[in-house]
């Protein structure tokens, strides 16, 4: 049984709509996120789920029970904030302690459990500062503590990293895991950074205008994405999309722009020729010979590879692709290319155009495909 | 060059320490000098001899005391009233949306565009006819309305400063909004609170005017009107019982001013959330 459900949910304020027909259903135990741009609803769906927000049409349940009127204190959750919002006239134990006294637990039991999470969480010699006494990777530690120190069905978190250093985000990311496994609740985490929720989620889900885009493991987000919006937000350097014509070539179908034409893999039943989308990951692409020429636009070297950006003969896409380092290339100069067409993607057209190919034999994408619908 | 600037900034800062000053001085002097060298030529500054027979006087053989009752009572209870109104009022014009909030913000400032002189007639009228005119009940009401409305938007601007997830953070740990209120928001508050409260109690413990035309019985009668009802006739006024009156209700104030200073000042709600 899923542990929180969306039910046709939908969140508006005034004509602007929050969230859209959301259907979402994350199982006990599950590391979920929502990913997206600002702005695309994945706070406000979090906002909801505590009961800060309420939906304006539609059910939201924990637990099988639906939460929708409930107030947050008695929807058994807990929850990490952005800004930490510690309380800044208690210390970092009365921080830790304030759930379980507004739950009513006995003075004397708070002690012991209040001391397990400092402990937990390395926060022992901080317990009698002030939250403004605290670097800010110690007060994010203490926003985790007072979420930690209760039970709860359910953790929120939202984007709990995003005020952290580069490194020590690192860190706290690996502690997340950890924590997670350990403790085997459910837990949903909104962020804007792509890195974090490939390495952290069992699952992701992908939202954009308001609208859930694709719900998968990273893997599958990553191989199989849903629709065109998903693969261009997904993967870093980002997949190249490239407008042009779907048609029927002598070997089956092809895909046709400007300097370019490619045999694409099988469609997905009831494809029809016209205006579609390629999209083709970085490391699709390679370099050195090939049947294909290009002009080198741009060479970023990163260490053990150089990120290279090449266009197609004249006035034809632009590419981005990855190289091992050690190809001396030159701006300007001109180079041999290959792109691997079974591993190309295409969509419909528009910015959230749906996926045509069809369900590849290939291991990892069927996997991938497999998971899109658990 | 710099030397010559230093000291005339030095000069003209001590010129205008000593106008603000000087008043206060003489009051203070006027009122510890015997009558006989009250109104000596040439005037003496230091009093040649101390006395504190017009403080004995007011205390002892005027209504001095009663007054200063009255006035106490007063200042308290408006201060009271109008800080648990305008606490509840600057958290409901923050945290609710509701249609017409801002207009009702600028509204309640309305009465700062009329002349007090205009609203003493109908607001007297209406206590008459509620039956509570003559009582300091009603000086109450009077205060009130003249001093929520600044004490509203002070407060509400203190309470914008409070990041909306604190209270967010406090209704998921388990707080019903009053708990995360009383929990939270106050103790961030108690700046803004201690300083709307010193303020509507400066008003009303100096009001005059609407004590003077609201109350006519020497039962409900505050300080100011006191005061001057008392010491000063057509044909006669008590300076050093006047000075020595003014001392001592001076003191309230400085008093309350010295112990809440540091309250005022202090950085309380800083650096609980980062951003």
């Amino acid at each position: 049984m899923a542990d929180v459900e969306f039910r046709k949910v939908r969140k508006a304020w005034g004509a602007v709509v929050a969230v859209d027909d959301l259907d979402l259903a994350i199982e006990a135990g599950e590391f979920v996120s929502l990913l997206g741009p600002s702005g695309c609803g994945k706070t406000t769906t979090l906002r909801m789920l505590a009961g800060l927000d309420f939906p304006s049409a539609g059910e939201i349940l924990i637990g099988g029970r639906r939460v929708n009127d409930l107030p947050p204190a008695q929807r058994d959750i807990a929850m990490v904030f952005q800004s930490y919002a510690l309380y800044p006239h208690m210390t970092v134990a009365e921080n830790i302690a304030y759930p379980l006294k507004k739950r009513g637990v006995p003075r004397g039991e708070r002690g012991p459990r209040v001391a397990k999470v400092a402990e937990m969480l390395q926060l022992g010699p901080l317990l009698d500062r002030r939250p403004r006494q605290l670097s800010g990777g110690q007060q994010q530690r203490v926003a985790l503590g007072r979420a930690l120190v209760r039970d709860p069905r359910v953790f929120l978190l939202d984007e709990p990293l995003s005020n952290l250093d580069a490194k020590l985000r690192g860190h706290m990311r690996a502690e997340l895991v950890e924590l997670h496994r350990r403790l085997g609740r459910t837990m949903v985490y909104v962020t804007h950074d792509q890195l974090e929720a490939m390495t952290m989620s069992d699952r992701i889900a992908i939202l954009e205008g308001g609208r859930l885009q694709q719900f998968a493991p990273p893997q599958a987000v990553y191989a199989a994405p849903a629709n065109r919006f998903v693969a261009g937000f997904i993967g870093t350097p980002s997949m190249n999309l490239i407008d042009g014509e779907l048609a029927a070539g002598p070997a089956g179908p092809e895909f046709r722009a400007p300097g370019l034409a490619l045999a694409v893999g099988p469609l997905a039943a009831g494809t029809q020729p016209g205006p579609a989308c390629l999209g083709l990951r970085p490391e699709h692409l390679s370099f050195g010979t090939g049947p294909l020429a290009g002009t080198v636009q741009l060479v970023e070297e990163t260490g053990h590879e150089a990120i290279i950006a090449v266009t197609l003969g004249e006035g034809g896409p632009r590419l981005v692709g990855r190289s091992p380092a050690g190809l001396a290339l030159r701006v300007g100069g001109q180079v041999r290319l290959a792109l691997n067409g079974p591993a190309a993607h295409l969509f419909a057209p528009g910015p959230t155009g749906r996926r045509l190919n069809a369900p590849s034999p290939s291991g990892a994408v069927a996997a991938a495909a497999a998971g899109d619908q658990p | 060059m710099t030397a010559i600037r230093r000291v005339l900034f030095n000069l003209f800062a001590w010129t205008v320490v000593l106008a603000v000053a000087f008043p206060l001085f003489w009051m203070i002097v006027t009122s510890v000098k015997p009558q006989s060298e009250l109104f000596r030529r040439p005037p003496t500054f230091l009093p040649e001899t101390v006395t504190f027979e017009h403080y004995w006087t007011l205390l002892t053989r005027t209504g001095f005391l009663d007054y200063f009752r009255n006035s106490v009572i007063l200042s308290v209870a408006t201060t009271l009233t109008v800080v648990a109104i305008a606490t509840l009022g600057a958290y409901s014009l923050v945290r609710f949306r509701y249609r017409g909030r801002e207009s009702l913000a600028f509204l309640v400032l309305f009465t700062y565009l009329l002349p007090s002189v205009v609203l003493i007639i109908p607001l007297y009228l209406m206590l008459v006819t509620l039956g509570v005119s003559n009582t300091i009940f009603s000086l109450v009401i009077a205060y009130t309305t003249f001093a929520l409305p600044y004490a509203l938007w002070l407060l509400r601007s203190f309470m914008a400063g409070i990041p909306e997830d604190l209270e967010s953070a406090a209704l998921v740990d388990g707080a019903s909004r009053m708990g995360a209120f009383r929990d939270i928001i106050l103790p961030q508050l108690l700046p803004g609170i201690i300083s709307t409260a010193l303020f509507t109690f400066i008003l009303s413990w100096n009001e005059y005017l609407y004590a003077l035309v609201l109350v006519n019985s020497d039962a409900a009668r505050p300080l100011t009107t006191g005061v001057m009802s008392m010491l000063i006739s057509a044909f006669n006024i008590e300076w050093s019982l006047l000075m020595a009156a003014s001392v001592m209700m001076s003191v309230p104030l400085i008093v309350a001013f010295a112990f809440l200073q540091s309250y005022l000042t202090s950085g309380f709600g800083a650096g609980g959330v980062k951003g």
